[in-house]
């Protein structure tokens, strides 16, 4: 019993870190966004170019968040039931 | 509930099954979409092109049929203004004669004319050179009351008519 | 709490080839299947009775969608790729058609580990195959550059590609789907306690998941499920370019 609490929580625990990557891509992309605002109001006219850019480079800097985010899944959802199955 | 699978799980026969799937919809979208719609596309470009061209073709006519146009109105312009050149000309020519004509024609009358008054007052000096040899005679057989030569008497008359008529003349 | 379930998809049916290779049918195969069907539908709907002069709204919109899924491709790719415009029209919409099933409470596939890796396993493919276009050895010494040293980071960063785009499309749909799972859950609890007293089957009956989760179905559904599909496809793109220009 003590061994799947100790389990259950060292999991919940390791998701929990695991999320901290989400501070990253927040940082990056507010930045990120900030320019391309500051890239608007300079340029009005190329409000769309910016814009598709913007949101592509966003996509490509939030991979390490969902990486972060794809380990909280497995440690909530896979290693629990993985590591209670040989218990 | 039935069963699930992990969130996060991986399974090979799932992976192949959603290649096929989106090989599938690639070739519907192929099929279906992309190859009825270009084939609009390629038809309305034909047609525009084919409009384009008989624009085109159809411009070329009239500017075919203007050209021609211009021309022939040139040329009716050129023979026009010839018409009306030739017309002056003979206009012109039919005056000249006319003019020439009738001035030949006052020319010959006033030479004739002159000619009469000429024969006229020859025949008029004549007469009265005659009438004033005779009435000298006359009056000269008068004054002397002797007769001269006849033919003295005449040279003397015509010698004085003579100068008479020098001076008249 | 039995209430929050968060798991894959439902296993429909398993057809049993041996005794220990069993191949599963889920919700998230058929999901997709259903909208392979309405796209599918949604096509010849679309291109019926088509007219040189278009007369109706239907053929308007075809021609809309080939034009843009046209310029698209030919903006990012080059037109040496146009016959990529079928392929990456149909990655966009069966990826947008598939998250936005779950805006009708549907399971959707994009939610699905397996769906994402199959795509990203297919570019993955192209994208190999346009690099050894310009030989195979020629492919490999690639890997070398520009110390031989980085040879295994090289071969990261390769296998990197379709990984961080599988785990990027799958994380944003699933994060929304865990997010509306457990929003949906709080709603019911919260309502089971404000109307607790009412009596009979009205207690049950959760009134807060009325229009509140409207706003996150919103964002998390259709705006998040629209621009992973735009960037999947914008990256597919990206990079089967990129790879045919190296050579």
């Amino acid at each position: 019993m003590l061994e799947r609490a100790i389990i259950l929580a060292a999991s919940a625990i390791g998701a929990g870190l695991a999320m901290i990557a989400g501070i990253g891509p927040g940082i990056g992309e507010g930045y990120a966004v900030g320019k391309a605002c500051e890239a608007i109001g300079r340029q009005p006219e190329c409000k769309g170019t910016v814009t598709s850019t913007m949101l592509l480079g966003c996509a490509v800097a939030e991979t390490t968040g969902i990486y972060g985010f794809v380990v909280a899944l497995l440690l909530l959802f896979v290693t629990p039931n993985m590591f209670l199955g040989k218990l | 509930m039935g069963k699930f699978l992990d969130l996060v799980s991986i399974d090979p026969v799932h992976i192949i099954i959603t290649i096929i799937n989106l090989m599938i919809l690639f070739f519907i979208f192929k099929k279906f979409l992309f190859k009825p719609v270009q084939e609009i596309f390629d038809k309305r470009q034909q047609e525009i092109d084919k409009i384009y061209s008989d624009a085109q073709s159809a411009h070329d006519a009239a500017q075919k049929d203007k050209t021609e146009y211009s021309e022939k109105i040139s040329a009716a312009d050129e023979e026009a203004q010839q018409i009306v050149k030739k017309a002056a000309e003979k206009a012109e020519r039919i005056s000249d004669n006319i003019i020439s004509e009738a001035n030949s024609k006052a020319s010959a009358m006033l030479k004739k004319a002159d000619e009469d008054i000429a024969q006229e007052r020859k025949k008029a000096v004549n007469e009265i050179k005659n009438e004033i040899s005779s009435i000298s005679v006359d009056i000269a057989q008068k004054v002397i009351e002797r007769e001269i030569n006849e033919n003295d008497q005449k040279d003397l008359i015509d010698s004085f008519i003579d100068k008479i008529g020098d001076d008249n003349g | 709490m039995d209430s929050i379930n968060i798991t894959g998809a439902r296993i429909l049916f398993e057809i049993p080839v041996t005794d220990s290779f069993v191949i599963k049918i889920t919700q998230a195969q058929v999901n997709s299947w259903i909208v392979i069907l309405f796209l599918f539908i949604l096509c010849k709907v679309l291109t019926r009775n088509l007219k040189v002069k278009p007369e109706s709204k239907r053929q308007l919109i075809a021609e809309f969608i080939v034009e843009k899924a046209t310029n698209l491709v030919n903006e990012n790719m080059g037109q040496k790729f146009i016959g990529f415009t079928p392929f990456i029209t149909a990655l966009m919409a069966l990826s947008a058609c598939s998250s936005l099933l779950s805006v009708f409470g549907m399971y959707s596939p994009t939610a699905d580990l397996n769906t994402i890796l199959g795509w990203s396993i297919i570019v993955f493919i192209l994208i190999t195959y346009y690099k050894m276009k310009g030989g195979f050895f020629k492919y490999l010494k690639g890997f070398t550059q520009p110390i031989a040293v980085l040879t295994p980071f090289n071969i990261i960063s390769e296998i990197a590609t379709p990984v961080s785009m599988t785990f990027r499309h799958f994380g944003n749909i699933c994060s929304g789907s865990v997010i509306m799972t457990l929003v949906y859950a709080a709603l019911a609890s919260a309502s089971a306690l404000v109307f607790g007293w009412l009596p009979g089957a009205l207690a049950k009956f959760p009134f807060f998941q009325v229009g509140i989760p409207l706003v996150l179905s919103a964002y998390f559904d259709m705006f998040g499920g629209i621009l992973q599909a735009f960037i999947f496809a914008m990256l597919t793109m990206l990079y089967i370019s990129s790879a045919a220009e190296e050579d």
